[in-house]
């Protein structure tokens, strides 16, 4: 059974961040920056961990090593002595990371080395890098000062830089020596697993080339797993046998590069990959264009996360629109409930425009159409009624209304429903509503033109 | 007159007063952007690209600096200007953007307020004028509600929506030269990808010329009509897009191409390092990392540029008379094209 079994386990880890209240009333709420992430890391495998930036990839990493205590949730790991343990009677795991003492976190720490982002601000300016490197050696107790340094300079070289680095200053290196640094200094407990934030993110692109080339060399030398969390999607295409995609918190999608690469599942997996440039000049990019910003982590969007940027978001069948305008529909409606929309500030628009500088001037319910790209009449009848009584209760202060109204017709089973994960097959999991059998035969699933 | 480039710039050369010595950040560039054109300067960082853009504009510090060479725009002399002369030029007719919005902005005033002060700065118009044509910009740069947020601080926008508003501020007088340094290199590539879109798109409907500085090679394939590849201080070679992507000339360019990710030959990056800039080597600059370098190349100055092919031209001296560029040849080229042979004119 240890054959089968995963390095690394993590199991609906959560960290929510207490926001709000006062000195005595306590927390209001949570910003919910990691919200129940699965995934498994095998031994020897690279899983990389993608999305936007504050999607909360770095928490989720901080919280499997503990830097920042996790809130729920459980990070099974079965390096070193611990193979193949089974469940306590009790459903708590004895690998269970999020409940060790202070031992067995110090022995755990040995067995998992991490790598950040910048390299210039993670070693000590006034340290020579050997003993930088060393340092974990002398805190897990080799006091041995001749084999520790015996230790880095064997690492060193094996980086691709020389013994004689040893005695050097941090200052003395540029950044891509830096970070082969701090790989040294990762790898110099022989861990079984590294975890790397945005390890190449602040370098050249000849230097990631470079880095990731020995990434990728050290691992299969020393046999290690690697937590790769990166927002660029090409380095992790390149580097990754397998990727997780995130997006506020949540794993939207999971599966082999190369599947998630070439067949995208979840429609915000499919736009991040629509957006990476292409060094092809022959090709023009048509990349999904999301709309709307990343919703705030502290009130994520109910059912579907993504809803209120997806551009495949499920059109009722009773809504006769084309895509865009059924996109368009929903994020006004959206903005009404968010109180986005200042009517005072469209109908002084308006005025301005209508006696300002020679413009054809405009009523406040077309400048509000204007405003969030709604047609001047939808085709539809039925809806273009709703539109222009929720326009008019917009105008007139009234967005409870004008959201109620809305709702009648614009409405998507994507907001009520939290979709499941489904397995495609090989590993390929994603969790869309689109997916789900029966909202495809209720012919709901209407994808973009 | 109105033959002359937009942006004419020659042997524009930069130099800094250190203490270890005279640094010479900017060594004798040629760049020139036409109206509705969009060149990019590409190479690593300490190539010398945002001193470049910076000494065009004269937003160098002199002392310690010091810029030499000549820069039109539109045919006038920049470098005999005055620095009230130039501030009528910097934001009325070249627009600079820079990395990172961040700094770029007041927190103390509105997102607004900020763009309705540009307008009114190089125009007479009115305060509610000049606030309604910051709520167009910002609806022309995509941002959503255009006429709420426009009454929002920079810390209420992210960093998307900061550098779009950057960009709003920066066409607010309808530049005729807009140069952007790496303005999408801190941001997603969702992001990403719409910035790109609207600098197209704006330059395709204004006219606008522009200068785009970037390291990212991907960003360079979506976004240049010609690029210009930098390598300490120097040009190393110039073409257009397709040029520069499928038959790279110089052995530096190639390295470059070589890094890409899922296009390079076993993640090589480039060995060695870039050359000191207060003491550069003899020759040409990429010569020490150069596999192809052969002795002559660590004598004298940088080679000549030479025409390799239409429009493009590469600063090597195996394309000079008397060498022979087969060397080249063997060159683990980006993909290894069939045309590599028959594409030299």
């Amino acid at each position: 059974m240890t054959e089968t079994e995963p390095l690394l386990s993590v199991r609906n880890l959560e960290k929510h961040y207490p926001v709000g209240g006062g000195l005595l009333s306590g927390p209001s709420g949570a910003v919910r920056a990691v919200d129940g992430i699965s995934f498994d890391i095998a031994r020897g495998e690279t899983l990389g961990l993608v999305g936007e930036s504050g999607c909360g990839k770095s928490t989720a990493a901080n919280s499997i090593v503990r830097l920042e205590e996790p809130t729920g949730g459980q990070v099974l790991f079965n390096g070193g002595d611990r193979k193949g343990r089974t469940r306590n009677d009790d459903g708590t795991h004895p690998n269970d990371v999020t409940r060790f003492d202070r031992t067995e976190m110090k022995a755990f720490r040995r067995e998992v080395g991490m790598i950040f982002q910048d390299p210039s601000s993670s070693f000590d300016p006034r340290m020579p890098v050997g003993d930088s490197i060393g340092e974990p050696l002398s805190v897990h107790g080799l006091d041995d000062r001749r084999r520790r340094r015996a230790i880095v300079e064997d690492l060193l070289g094996r980086v691709g830089l020389t013994a004689a680095d040893y005695e050097r200053y941090p200052h003395e290196f540029s950044g891509g020596q830096k970070q082969r640094l701090a790989l040294a200094r990762a790898l110099v407990l022989n861990p079984e697993l590294i975890v790397a934030d945005e390890p190449v993110s602040a370098l050249d692109m000849s230097i990631q080339a470079d880095i990731l080339g020995l990434l990728d060399r050290v691992q299969s030398e020393f046999g290690l797993s690697l937590l790769f969390i990166s927002h660029d999607m090409s380095v992790v295409r390149e580097i990754c046998d397998r990727v997780a995609v995130m997006y506020l918190g949540e794993i939207v999608e999971v599966g082999p590069t190369e599947s998630v690469f070439t067949s995208p599942k979840h429609p915000y997996t499919e736009a991040l990959v629509s957006a990476i440039p292409t060094p092809d000049p022959r090709t023009a990019n048509r990349g999904i264009e999301l709309t709307g910003s990343v919703p705030d982590p502290a009130d994520p969007p109910a059912g579907c996360r993504f809803h209120t940027r997806c551009h495949a978001v499920v059109q009722p069948p009773d809504l006769d629109v084309d895509r865009t305008t059924w996109r368009q529909l929903l994020d006004f409606r959206l903005a009404i409930e968010a109180g986005e929309v200042d009517a005072a500030a469209i109908e002084e628009r308006a005025r301005i425009e209508a006696d300002g500088d020679g413009r054809e001037g405009s009523t406040a319910a077309e400048q509000l159409r204007r405003t969030f790209d709604l047609p001047e009449t939808v085709s539809d009848s039925a809806v273009e009624e709703d539109l222009a009584a929720a326009i008019g209760a917009v105008l007139d202060g009234e967005d409870g209304r004008a959201a109620e109204r809305l709702r009648s017709t614009v409405r998507t089973p994507c907001e009520r429903q939290h979709p499941e994960s489904v397995d495609h097959g090989d590993g390929h999991e994603s969790a869309c509503i689109r997916h789900d059998p029966e909202v495809r035969t209720a012919r709901e699933w209407q994808t973009e033109q | 007159m109105t033959d002359a480039p937009l942006l004419n710039v020659e042997n524009l050369t930069t130099s800094f007063e250190t203490d270890a010595g005279r640094l010479i950040a900017v060594d004798g560039l040629d760049v020139t952007v036409e109206r509705g054109e969009t060149v990019c300067l590409v190479g690593e960082s300490g190539s010398g690209k945002t001193v470049a853009t910076e000494s065009i504009t004269r937003l160098v510090e002199e002392p310690p600096g010091s810029v030499d060479g000549t820069v039109r725009f539109r045919g006038r002399d920049l470098g005999t200007l005055s620095e009230p002369e130039l501030r009528s030029i910097r934001g009325a007719e070249i627009a600079h953007i820079f990395q990172n919005p961040q700094d770029a902005m007041n927190h103390c005033y509105t997102v607004g307020w900020q763009i309705a002060e540009a307008i009114r700065v190089h125009e007479d118009v009115s305060r509610a004028a000049a606030k309604a044509r910051a709520v167009d910009l910002l609806d022309r740069v995509g941002i959503a509600n255009a006429a709420a947020r426009v009454d929002d601080y920079p810390h209420e926008f992210s960093g998307g929506q900061k550098q779009r508003a950057m960009i709003a501020m920066a066409l607010a007088t309808e530049p005729a030269l807009l140069i952007a340094d790496e303005p999408t290199t801190a941001l997603d590539v969702t992001v990403q990808a719409r910035i790109l879109r609207l600098v197209n798109e704006l330059k395709a409907e204004y006219g606008m010329g522009v200068l785009f500085i970037t390291h990212d090679l991907g960003v360079v394939s979506e976004i240049a009509d010609r690029i210009v590849v930098m390598y300490a201080g120097k040009a190393m070679e110039r073409g257009d897009p397709v040029d520069i992507f499928e038959h790279p000339a110089h052995p530096y360019t190639r390295r470059l191409l070589a890094c890409l990710p899922g296009v390079g030959s076993d993640h090589g990056g480039i060995p060695g390092s870039l050359p000191d800039p207060t003491d550069p080597p003899d020759g040409c600059r990429f010569a020490p990392r150069c596999d192809h370098a052969v002795e002559a190349c660590s004598r004298g100055e940088q080679p000549a540029e030479i025409e390799v092919g239409s429009g493009h031209c590469a600063s090597c001296i195996h394309y000079h008379e008397g060498y022979d560029e087969s060397v080249l040849a063997t060159d683990e080229a980006v993909g290894a094209d069939p045309k590599w042979e028959e594409s030299d004119d």
